[in-house]
This record gives C-alpha cells, sequence and structure tokens, in this order.
C-alpha cells in the first residue's frame, strides 16, 4: 500500500461510453429509437446460445484513449467475465477485464501540470438501465431497457493522487477535453460516471467509496461533501469505517450503501466465447497516424501558426470546442485579438453563467461579426463586453442590434468633448480634489463620460480629452 | 448397413413420398419414446412443414436436387436452439422456451434439405455421462438394447435414438465426451470435430472453451455426411477457426496402408472391464489387417490429469453460464415476491437439478479469489501441456487409440450407488481429447451380453478426415 502523506486523499474510477456506432458484443445501433428494448438482440439479451462478437472500434477508440494518456498497451486483449447477479445484467455477469487490462501506467495532466498517474484502462460492456417507476427506494418493481446494454465503456482508474475535491473535478474536465479531442466520446450525449475512492489524514486515510457520481460537476459536490463529513466525524472522535456511499445529487449527500470488511468476490474467469486479440506494434502503428489532432498539437500550431502567447494558447486549446471556434475566427480577424478575445472575455462570461461552451448556442459566425466590429473600433471593447454577455443567452444579429440600440462608438471628438464638458461642469468637487493633487479624482469624471456615452466612447480618450479640457 | 445415401436418391428420384414418409417416421419416433425417451420435443409440425416444402420444390422441379440431407430427419440435442421449437437444454429452468433464432447448425441442416424432427433428450445442460442427471420433470432415455440400462450421456437420446430409428442423423454436443461415449453405449458412430470447427452459435453453453457439435449417424457415411454440412466458418461465433473445410466424405473407404496409430498403453489394463479390452483389440486388429501400423505410446498426463482438469474448467464457466437463467427474460418463472436476489434464488433453486447444482457450487468456488490461481487458472496450464504432450504423439501417429468407455453400459441400479466422483471417472478415456480440442470418433467394434462396445479414435486438430478414414477402413473390414 502506498504511503500517503496529502490531507486528502482521491482516487477515480472513470467510465465513459465509447461513441461507437454498434454495440461492443453485437451488431445493434448505440443510438436510435429510444423506444424501451427497440435496439436489442439475441446477444445483448442475453439468450441462451447467443455469442459475442467484438467490435473493433470500440478497441480501436480504446487505443486511442490508452496513446493519449501515454500508457503501456498490453499486447494481447482479453476479456474476463466479471460475475454477479443483478437485474440489470443480462447474463447476470458482465463481460470486462480483469488481469490484464488494455492500458496500464498512464498519466493524465491536470491545469496546473500536476501529473496524475493511470492505473489502467480496460473495455467492458454496460448493463442495461433500471427504471424505477416511483423512484429509486419506493418503487415496487422495476423495468429494464436494454437499449443501453452491451454499449462500449472504457473504466479509467487513476492513481489516489488527487489531493482535493478542485483537483478530481479538474481530471474529469481534462478527461473529456482528451475523450472529446480523441472524438470516441459524445460530449452531448454520452455517459460519463465516476466512483470515487476518498479517504483523509485524520481517519488515518480509512478509504470511503463513493458510487456512482454522473458528470464532473456533480464530482466536486460529492467529494466536498464527503470530506467534510469525514472530518466532522473525526473532528467529533468518531471512527471512520471502510464503507461504500452512494451519492444523492437531489439532496447533496452521501448515505451508506453497504459495509464490508473485504473486495466483493467476482469470481474472474476468461471469457473464452471471445478468442484473445493481438494488439500488433503495426496496429497501434495506424492507430497513432490516425489519431485526431490534441490538445498540445493544437498549442504548437496557435503559437506558429498564428503567433499568440504560448499561454493564451493553451488555455484555448484546453478545450477542443473553443480551440475549433479560435482557429475559425482567426481566419478572419488579427489572431491576437481572437486569442484575447475567446480566452478572456468568453471564458469569463461562460464561467459567470456557469455553462460549458458545449451547452450554450454560440458560434464563430457571430463572434467574428463582434471581433469584426471591435477590430475596425466601430464599438468599444466595453460594449462587446456586455454584446457577449447577451450572445450566450440567445443568439441575435449583431449589426443590427447594435444599430437598434444605437451603440456604435462615439468617435467624433466634438461630440466627445461635449459630454466631457458636461461631466467637469456638473462635477466641480471632484475638479477641486485633483487640482489640489488627487490624479485619481479624475477618474470620477471619467465614469461619469462613459455612463453619458452609455460606454460608446474608450476610457483612454475620455481620460485624454479630460485631462486636456482640465489643463 | 444402409446410409441415408440411398435414401436421398430415392427422394430425388420421387420413388419416397417424402410427406408420407414423414407422418410414418414421426409415428415411429412417438412409439419408440414411448419406452425409450429419446426426444424431449417431436417438432411434428414444423417437420410436416418442412416435408411439404420438399414434396412441392421437387413436383415444380425446382432446383433442390443438389442438397446434401434431402428429406433426411435430422434430430437435435435439446442445447442446440430451433426456431419456434422448445429448447431446455434438459432442464426445467428453460421449460416452455422457444428460441427465436435457428443455430448456425439447424441453419445449415435446414439449408441443405434436412428436416428436423426433434430435440433429443440429455443429461441436463449435459452435466453426466449415463443421462440420468436429466432435469426435474424429464423422462430417463434407456439403451436400445436393453432398457434397464443407461445410453450413455450426455447425448443419450441422440445415440439412442440413431440406433433405433432408420433414415436418421443425429446432432450431437460434447463437452467431454458427450458424442462419442453414448455412442459406444448405443453402438452407433459418433464424430465429435476440432473444437471451433463447427460453430457454436445457437448452442446454449456448458463450458465455452469445450463445447463442440458434431454428428452421430448408424454408419460413418451418414456422421461423415452431417459432418460436411455443419462444419466451416461462421462470423457470429468468435471462436469459429477460417480455415477451409475439408471433404469428409472422401475420406470414406480410402486405403488406410502405412497410417500410423498410437494405442494409448495407460488406457488399457487395470479399470477396464476384459470384454471391453477384447473387442477393441479386435478392433485394433482389423485395422492392421487392413495395413495400418499400431504401436504402444505412453500418454501419462491426460489420463492422470485429464479428469481433474476438465471438471476444473468445466465447472468454472458453467457456473458463469448458468447465471443468466433466473427467471427474467425466459424460461421458468415463480411467484414474484421479496428482493431480486430472493426471487432468483427461489426459481433457481425450484428448477435446476441436483447436479446442476453441484456444478454451479463447485465452479463458483473454483473461481473465487484466492482459489482461482491454485485451480482455475492451474487447469488452465494443465490443458496447454496436455495439448503439447497430444501434439508430441501426432509428430508420431496419425490416430491414437483407447476404449471409449472402460466399461459395457451400465444398469441403472448399479449407477445409483455411484458417488459423483465415480460418475465423474467415466469420462476418463474421452475428457482429455476434449479438453484438448481433438477431433476423435467412436467406432463400433463388437457385442458382448448383447451389448455394444466402442473403440475411441483421436487425431491431431483438424484431421477429422484422418478419423474417417480409419473408422470406415473398420467398418468395412467387417
Amino acid at each position: 500500500m502506498k504511503h500517503f502523506t496529502n490531507d486528502i486523499v482521491i482516487g477515480l474510477e472513470i467510465h465513459a461510453e465509447l461513441d461507437t456506432k454498434t454495440k461492443l458484443f453485437c451488431s445493434c445501433p448505440t443510438h436510435g429509437s429510444e423506444e424501451p428494448n427497440a435496439r436489442t438482440c439475441e446477444t445483448c439479451l442475453g439468450m441462451p446460445g447467443s455469442k459475442p462478437v467484438l467490435n473493433k472500434k470500440a478497441v480501436e477508440f480504446a487505443l486511442r484513449l490508452c496513446l493519449a494518456l501515454n500508457c503501456e498497451i498490453s499486447p494481447e486483449l482479453i476479456f474476463s467475465r466479471k460475475s454477479y447477479f443483478y437485474p440489470d445484467m443480462s447474463k447476470n455477469y458482465q463481460i470486462s477485464q480483469y488481469e490484464i487490462p488494455l492500458g496500464k501506467q498512464g498519466i493524465l495532466k491536470l491545469r496546473d501540470g500536476k501529473e496524475i498517474g493511470i492505473t489502467r484502462v480496460h473495455m467492458e460492456e454496460d448493463p442495461a438501465s433500471l427504471i424505477h417507476p416511483a423512484g429509486l427506494k419506493e418503487s415496487q418493481y422495476v423495468l429494464v431497457d436494454y437499449n443501453r446494454s452491451g454499449n462500449p465503456l472504457v473504466e479509467i482508474v487513476t492513481e489516489p493522487d488527487l489531493a482535493s475535491p478542485d483537483e478530481a473535478r479538474d481530471f474529469m474536465k481534462q478527461l473529456i477535453t482528451v475523450l472529446n479531442y480523441l472524438e470516441i466520446f459524445d460530449i452531448n450525449d454520452g455517459i460519463i460516471k465516476a466512483d470515487a475512492n476518498v479517504s483523509i489524514k485524520e481517519s488515518d486515510y480509512a478509504r470511503v467509496e463513493i458510487k456512482n457520481i454522473t458528470g464532473f460537476k456533480e464530482i466536486e459536490r460529492a467529494l466536498m461533501y464527503e470530506v467534510s463529513r469525514q472530518q466532522d466525524e473525526t473532528s467529533h472522535h468518531k471512527k471512520i469505517e471502510q464503507e461504500t456511499r452512494a451519492w444523492d445529487s437531489e439532496k447533496g449527500i452521501t448515505f451508506t450503501l453497504r459495509k464490508k470488511e473485504t473486495e466483493e468476490d467476482y469470481g474472474y474467469i476468461i471469457d473464452t466465447d471471445l478468442t484473445v486479440v493481438e494488439i500488433t506494434g503495426k496496429l497501434v502503428k495506424e492507430i497513432k497516424k490516425e489519431m485526431p489532432e490534441l490538445a498540445q498539437d493544437k498549442v504548437r500550431k496557435f503559437v506558429e501558426k498564428h503567433k499568440i502567447k504560448k499561454e493564451d494558447a493553451e488555455i484555448i486549446a484546453a478545450e477542443k470546442g473553443l480551440a475549433e471556434m479560435f482557429e475559425k475566427v482567426a481566419e478572419e480577424i488579427n489572431p491576437i485579438l481572437a486569442a484575447k478575445w475567446l480566452r478572456r472575455e468568453l471564458v469569463r462570461v461562460l464561467n459567470y453563467n456557469k455553462k460549458e461552451l458545449h451547452e450554450v448556442e454560440i458560434d464563430e459566425k457571430h463572434i467574428i461579426d463582434l471581433l469584426k466590429l471591435v477590430e475596425n473600433k466601430k464599438i468599444t471593447d466595453n460594449v462587446a463586453s456586455k454584446i457577449l454577455e447577451k450572445l450566450i443567452e440567445k443568439l441575435f444579429d449583431v449589426k443590427e442590434y447594435i444599430k437598434k440600440e444605437k451603440l456604435e462608438a462615439v468617435s467624433d471628438i466634438s461630440e466627445l468633448e461635449k459630454y466631457c464638458k458636461e461631466a467637469i461642469e456638473e462635477n466641480p468637487k471632484a475638479i477641486e480634489d485633483y487640482k489640489k493633487g488627487e490624479a485619481k479624482a479624475l477618474n470620477f469624471i471619467v465614469g461619469s463620460v462613459m455612463k453619458k456615452t452609455r460606454g460608446k466612447a474608450t476610457p483612454k480618450e475620455v481620460n485624454e480629452i479630460i485631462l486636456r479640457l482640465v489643463g | 448397413m444402409e446410409s441415408v445415401h440411398d435414401f436421398i436418391k430415392k427422394v430425388k428420384d420421387g420413388e419416397i413420398d417424402i410427406v408420407e414418409h414423414t407422418y410414418r417416421l414421426i409415428e415411429e419416433c412417438k412409439e419408440i419414446n414411448k419406452e425409450h425417451n429419446y426426444l424431449n420435443t417431436i417438432s411434428e409440425e414444423q417437420a410436416l412443414d418442412s416435408a411439404r416444402e420438399i414434396k412441392i420444390q421437387l413436383k415444380q422441379n425446382k432446383d433442390i436436387k443438389n442438397k446434401k440431407l434431402l428429406g433426411v430427419a435430422v434430430s437435435a440435442k435439446d442445447a442446440i436452439c430451433v426456431r419456434d421449437v422448445e429448447t431446455t437444454a434438459g432442464s426445467k429452468i428453460l421449460q416452455n422456451y422457444k428460441p427465436l433464432f435457428d443455430a448456425f447448425v439447424i441453419q445449415r441442416v435446414k439449408e441443405e434439405g434436412g428436416i428436423i424432427i426433434g430435440k433429443t433428450s440429455q443429461d441436463e445442460f449435459g452435466f453426466g455421462g449415463f443421462s440420468v442427471n436429466v432435469g426435474k420433470g424429464f423422462k430417463i432415455p434407456k439403451n436400445p438394447f436393453d432398457s434397464e440400462r443407461s445410453c450413455g450421456g450426455s447425448s443419450g437420446g441422440a445415440a439412442g435414438l440413431t440406433q433405433k430409428l432408420s433414415n436418421h442423423i443425429a446432432l450431437g454436443e460434447s463437452t467431454g465426451g458427450s458424442i462419442v461415449e453414448p455412442a459406444s453405449f448405443c453402438g452407433v458412430y459418433g464424430l465429435c470435430p476440432t473444437y471451433g470447427r463447427v460453430s457454436r452459435y445457437g448452442l446454449i453453453d456448458f463450458s465455452n472453451s469445450m463445447d463442440k457439435i458434431g454428428s452421430i449417424g448408424k454408419t460413418i457415411e451418414d456422421a461423415a455426411l452431417l459432418m460436411n454440412v455443419i462444419s466451416g466458418y461462421d462470423k457470429k461465433d468468435s471462436t469459429s477457426l477460417n480455415v477451409k473445410t475439408d471433404d469428409y466424405e472422401k475420406y470414406l473407404k480410402k486405403p488406410i496402408r502405412g497410417m500410423k496409430i498410437g494405442i494409448i498403453k495407460e488406457a488399457f489394463g487395470q479399470g477396464v472391464e476384459r470384454e471391453v479390452e477384447k473387442n477393441v483389440c479386435n478392433g485394433i486388429e482389423e485395422l492392421e489387417e487392413e495395413g495400418a501400423k499400431a504401436e504402444e505410446i505412453s500418454l501419462e498426463l491426460p489420463i492422470k490429469y485429464g479428469i481433474a482438469t476438465y471438471y476444473m474448467i468445466a465447472t468454472s464457466e458453467a457456473s458463469t453460464n448458468l447465471a443468466k437463467f433466473c427467471g427474467m427474460r425466459y424460461g421458468a418463472v415463480e411467484k414474484l415476491e421479496g428482493s431480486f436476489n430472493e426471487y432468483f434464488t427461489k426459481v433457481r433453486s425450484n428448477n435446476f437439478g441436483d447436479e446442476a447444482k453441484r456444478r454451479i457450487i463447485l465452479g463458483t468456488f473454483a473461481r473465487m479469489a484466492g482459489y482461482r490461481d491454485a485451480f482455475y487458472l492451474k487447469a488452465m496450464k494443465v490443458r496447454t501441456l496436455m495439448i503439447n504432450e497430444y501434439k508430441k504423439a501426432f509428430k508420431k501417429f496419425d490416430a491414437l487409440i483407447s476404449p471409449t468407455a472402460s466399461i459395457l453400459p451400465p444398469r441403472f441400479e448399479d449407477i445409483e450407488k455411484l458417488t459423483p466422483l465415480q460418475h465423474y471417472m467415466i469420462d476418463i478415456m474421452t475428457v482429455s481429447p476434449n479438453v484438448a480440442g481433438l477431433p476423435h470418433l467412436n467406432v463400433p467394434v463388437g457385442f458382448e451380453k448383447n451389448l455394444p462396445i466402442g473403440m475411441l479414435l483421436i487425431a491431431d486438430h483438424l484431421q477429422e478426415g484422418k478419423l474417417i478414414q480409419l473408422g470406415s477402413a473398420v467398418e468395412h473390414g467387417k
């Protein structure tokens, strides 16, 4: 066992759906009719006599991920049966991988460059989905929908290298970025779930597992709750027991599922219905060759081709959607201006709205329209920012909006001077203070002019005029 | 003895009215079943439909005369899925289950004009060597020569029916000897091919790494003919071999002069009934008379560790294969109450037989953390060593020979006295070639006390042709 030193120790087990057209072991489609059990056959229903046949595309997708995470790749792909009885299991065993995972000993970097170890990456099939008609605890029965049964999943297990809920969230975010770049995960509809192992120093690192946290935003919430629960308990001299808990997203709490001394025994054996697939050097080479551009490739390209700062390039490339938007915008707008706007303003507005780029409608066309106006000094930065905020909520024609709202920048000096004179006259006290040596007092006048022009003037220009007028 | 060959010719030439014939044949099956219980299900309607279709096509001069099995009655072991025909693998837990699809072999038989007449009785899921471990409520098939005795297993119904019914070939299935052993007890030819030669698609699994579908025929010609129809690559079975198929019929009556056969030393002597040994030796002599060269060879590993290795792998795999039967999607159901765990337990407790439960427990134990290295994984390694030992022998020999069973078909009253382990030992001759995935053939070599005795021929992977060559030499030497 590792010797821990951090105050908080977190390890994750993440399941992500691979975005293949067909299921892992049969040719049923992974997308299509949502009518329950419409996308099923004898194999994904586990009918007697049916046999699995491996989806080669899913293997390619999983290999892409192993390569992107710098994993050591197993020369052989071997599937095992993980046996346990549960109503969502079509065969009461899940075809998974055990002894030899497809990839092991990889690395994924967090935003701040910290390296998180990847213990293993393996492939497995998704169980069916259970529908509790009257809610999880109250239902007298469950309905089973096998549409999902047999969908391809990758399981990614990290080393217990994460030291805070924030790092866990960031890890998930970085992982989703990689999955998205690799074009193996549907960022809009794909399911990504995590189980987290959490322990704290005060309890001598008694390990608590939290099951089934959906999505990367939830992970931080669940972990924050669990860490503070463990801290509270230990500070009241209560023992943290090794146990499995579940995350209730609605109530925002974790609760005990089962307390067990030992790990569950799944009685793994090799699934001899499937033959061992050789992962040859040739195959790996081919997959490498066809790998889509990753974030680091984009950074290099942005710096070399568009001459933007590496720091800006890294922030933009951290999100595939943002990077792709930048590439398109930079064709029409000065890349440095584009970079500045995308990485600062767009990211700021998204964060403020607690949205991801793929969750909003905004597209490169609207960004280009907006930045064209900025580039040509038709509108001020200030006005552009406000328009961007509005665009995140709902799309509209930027040019028309500016015309309608009369938001063109005031470039006519005589008109600006008029506003400045007014402001000076209205605020004699500020002028007095300024003349006494309080340079800051002028800011008040500038602010007043900005208000009068509804931000259509640039503060720099206004400042110059006032200085000239005040003498 | 007449093979189905002449029958097919008569069907093609219009000398036999296939519909009339099928009516009579179904009646005969019912009659045989009254005493012998060879068929769990007689698929009367489907069989007659097939016969009528053939008759119409013949009338319309449709080009069906090249069909290899035209009008031939074919039975399927109950573990083989036949669309819309109750398929239970001999278990109460699958009662009333009608598959939605045909097994690959059934498809092939139908394509070649064969008529599926029903599902033959067996030990539940193939768990036995005497067909006495039938599922709850199923009837035990009886030896065609003596109703007080076993017809062998687990493809007991298939072998017995083949002995009793003319113009019929059976689809059997073997995991540890379930084709050749009942064939031996019923005096017919049982051909179990190389693992992967015949698709397992649609076969209800016992032990995936060892299950093989094969043919049982009254004559070696019949067994070879059906093997020709069912062998070949199937993309729906990942373990199916993508290797060109041989024409097995061309090995029939092919001279065997100069072929080398190895007599497995450890398979004779102690523990083998005198009458069995005598007749198998006669069979070897016949081969020598036809020009084969026989020599003794020691194969210690297969005889010594065969049973242990086989039961370790077979029960481990079986215990996972049987997990899916829980009363949720198909087969037996019980009153819905309690948690899912309680419900599954009730369904499985009430509907699995004792031997099925024993093997689930054995297999689950062997897979447990802490034991799997010592049992399951060790057995997998021994399997590799056994294959190597056989491979070495096949550098020198075309085929290896032993008795198929060390005893004459036993009486039911004697079987009852056996402990489970003694019961398992019946497979001692046959498990090892099954563990190694080697093709093997039962050749009837004689009778003692009016009971048949069989000789087991084993060949290297994909050398089924040699088995047929040698088997037909014994037959024609008679």
